[in-house]
């Protein structure tokens, strides 16, 4: 397609209408698409090469003047090749050119419209748990537009089980968890593998990650039961693809005051699990014991440790710890992506505008 | 493993046979030597066929899993589409030129990464999605290497005359066909972003994470796409387009093969932490 010179209308001389102008002719220039792609590039260069990783998110892709620039691409994209093409006869050429540029418009349009309503958490649950699903403190971590409603995240998300070994068709999954999420007659029970998620009420629940979760009695000096609680441990990766099942966080072991709420914590324990090869669920746990006002990262001695097998007790200075049992825990991501389907549909909708072009060049010189 | 390995090298012999064949044959003028090449690149084409077919077989899981399978499939794809486009427009004999010497040194590369196939298909990777996105990437490379070894026998055709150049297509026609092949990749690297977006939202929920092969994949899309519209809004033809379709060719490569497995991604290995 040949440059067709921008329609030049006749504008009154007001100081707006020459403004206005301006700011059209500025909007539907090539020059400018071309610029601001090379400038996208070169971004994007400098985002994998010199800044990488997490680094390049913070400072490149997730900026605002990054995010500015595509959206000025689309603005222009849309200026720019509709201005041209107005008023134009419609060919296979044309057409798929509508399409290929249309499909950048709508993507815009459905990321905007995405960015205002949409919800990403993280819920992680232990076997058996159950939390309401409209709490945002039953999330790790949520983040939601400005006209997300919470109220439509509606009643309560259980994990039943989590499968080991999952297999389906024939294929193995590793990994499936057993879930149920809503309320009342909307309920729904499903299966979650890496590959597969469940939808309800226009959310969708997908895998995340796993761990283990040990239930930790804490017994007086008697032998009295005072205090149990569900905790989940990191896996941590070792040298030769072994890892270290421990409290802590994903950069390392740590402690943590215990027993949590709602009593006063008495001591500072990091718990961890050696998991028996043969028998699921079985194994050694071991706790280690300082005082509670122990700052992160510190190396003191601990004042008291012990290991014992799943269920036995170990005496910890003047308590008694025990792992009753071991269970699983997952994370699931919860999204709520309502402007998705707008984006996915122009993807396929700018592809096929590009085939059509395509073919009809192709067909036009017949080379 | 070890027949698989020999057969693997008896491609990459034949391969290194056609690209010396072709570039001698260039150099010495010597047309015959262009047969030589393209029946080498044949005769290395029927075991590339084996090998994949073999290991694919032998294991049941899809054959470009890992980098030195993805090199292969690439390779296999390119190579295919040369020696189609070969029987296809008789004129490009030397077209070889630049697309088997880069075969070959893939090739080789991926002999040296070669391993042991998968037992298995690691879950991320079940997914109907992979085909679509492999194939749109392998075919993709395909195309702009062409694209390339077209771009390059611009430049050669426009600086000498007589013999082997005087047989080649006119000038606007290599800058047509070379042209015609980037749009063909531009579409097909489309397919690859497109369906790997789907592939992403399947398994993590998400279309898009900027992670390194997303935007190494990106940058590819788009150097190509500035090809395009140089060419159709603001007329470049001839040979600013054939050394923009070498150049943009590495950042394909690096792209492709490159960058995505020296850094940890979503696409360098799933790992089941647990």
């Amino acid at each position: 397609m040949k440059i067709r010179p921008v329609l030049k209308a006749e504008y009154p001389k007001s100081p707006v209408s020459a403004f206005l102008r301006k700011a059209y002719q500025f909007l539907a220039s090539v020059k400018l698409a071309l610029a601001l792609l090379i400038i996208i590039l070169i971004c994007c260069v400098i985002g994998v090469t010199i800044i990488r990783g997490e680094k390049a998110w913070a400072l490149i892709f997730s900026t605002l003047w990054f995010n500015a620039i595509l959206v000025l691409l689309v603005v222009n994209v849309a200026f720019c090749f509709f201005s041209r093409i107005w008023g134009r006869k419609v060919t296979l050429i044309s057409l798929g050119m509508i399409l290929f540029h249309l499909s950048f418009v709508a993507m815009l349009v459905g990321i905007i419209y995405n960015s205002q309503f949409y919800f990403r958490g993280l819920i992680r649950l232990t076997e058996g748990e159950t939390l309401p699903s409209g709490e945002p403190g039953s999330y790790d971590y949520a983040d939601y537009g400005r006209f997300f409603d919470f109220s439509k995240l509606k009643g309560e998300t259980t994990l039943i089980k989590m499968h080991k070994g999952y297999k389906t068709g024939g294929a193995d999954k590793r990994v499936a968890y057993e879930v149920a999420v809503g309320e009342g007659y909307s309920k729904k029970q499903g299966i979650i593998y890496i590959t597969h998620k469940l939808d309800h009420n226009g959310f969708s629940y997908f895998r995340d990650k796993e761990g283990y979760s040990l239930l930790i009695l804490l017994y007086n000096k008697q032998g009295k039961e005072i205090y149990g609680a569900y905790i989940p441990l990191q896996s941590l990766k070792q040298k030769g693809d072994r890892y270290l099942y421990t409290t802590g966080t994903k950069e390392g072991p740590g402690s943590f005051p215990f027993p949590q709420d709602p009593l006063n914590p008495l001591f500072s324990l990091q718990a961890a699990y050696h998991p028996a090869f043969l028998k699921e669920g079985a194994g050694d746990a071991v706790f280690q014991v300082w005082q509670l006002d122990r700052a992160v990262g510190d190396r003191i001695k601990p004042m008291a440790e012990g290991r014992a097998p799943i269920g036995k007790k170990v005496k910890t200075g003047d308590y008694y710890l025990s792992v009753k049992e071991v269970r699983y825990w997952v994370g699931m991501n919860v999204r709520y992506e309502p402007g998705k389907l707008i984006v996915l549909v122009s993807l396929w909708v700018g592809l096929g505008g590009m085939i059509l072009t395509f073919i009809g060049r192709m067909r036009r010189s017949g080379v | 493993m070890k027949n698989e390995m020999m057969l693997f090298w008896v491609v990459v012999g034949l391969y290194g046979l056609s690209a010396s064949s072709y570039i001698f044959g260039l150099i010495s003028k010597h047309e015959k030597l262009f047969s030589v090449g393209l029946y080498s690149a044949i005769a290395g084409f029927i075991p590339h066929v084996l090998v994949i077919a073999v290991r694919w077989m032998a294991t049941g899981v899809s054959p470009f899993i890992t980098i030195s399978e993805s090199i292969t499939f690439g390779i296999f794809c390119a190579v295919l589409i040369f020696l189609s486009f070969e029987f296809s427009n008789k004129k490009v004999r030397p077209l070889g030129v630049l697309v088997m010497p880069v075969a070959f040194v893939l090739m080789g590369w991926a002999g040296a990464l070669y391993k042991d196939a998968a037992s298995q298909l690691v879950p991320a990777l079940q997914s109907g999605w992979i085909w679509a996105h492999i194939i749109g990437a392998a075919t993709g490379f395909g195309a702009v290497l062409t694209a390339a070894g077209l771009g390059l026998l611009y430049l050669l055709k426009e600086k000498y005359s007589g013999g082997v150049y005087e047989r080649l297509p006119d000038l606007q026609t290599i800058d047509n066909l070379s042209y015609r092949f980037v749009a063909g990749g531009f579409i097909l690297y489309g397919l690859m972003i497109v369906t790997g977006a789907f592939w992403a939202d399947q398994v993590k929920g998400s279309y898009w994470n900027w992670d390194p092969v997303e935007v190494w994949s990106l940058i590819s899309w788009l150097t190509y796409g500035i090809y395009l519209h140089l060419r159709i809004t603001f007329g470049w033809r001839g040979k600013r387009l054939a050394v923009y379709a070498l150049v943009a060719l590495i950042a394909m490569i690096i792209s492709y093969w490159g960058i995505p497995f020296t850094v940890e991604t979503f696409h360098s290995g799933f790992r089941i932490e647990h």
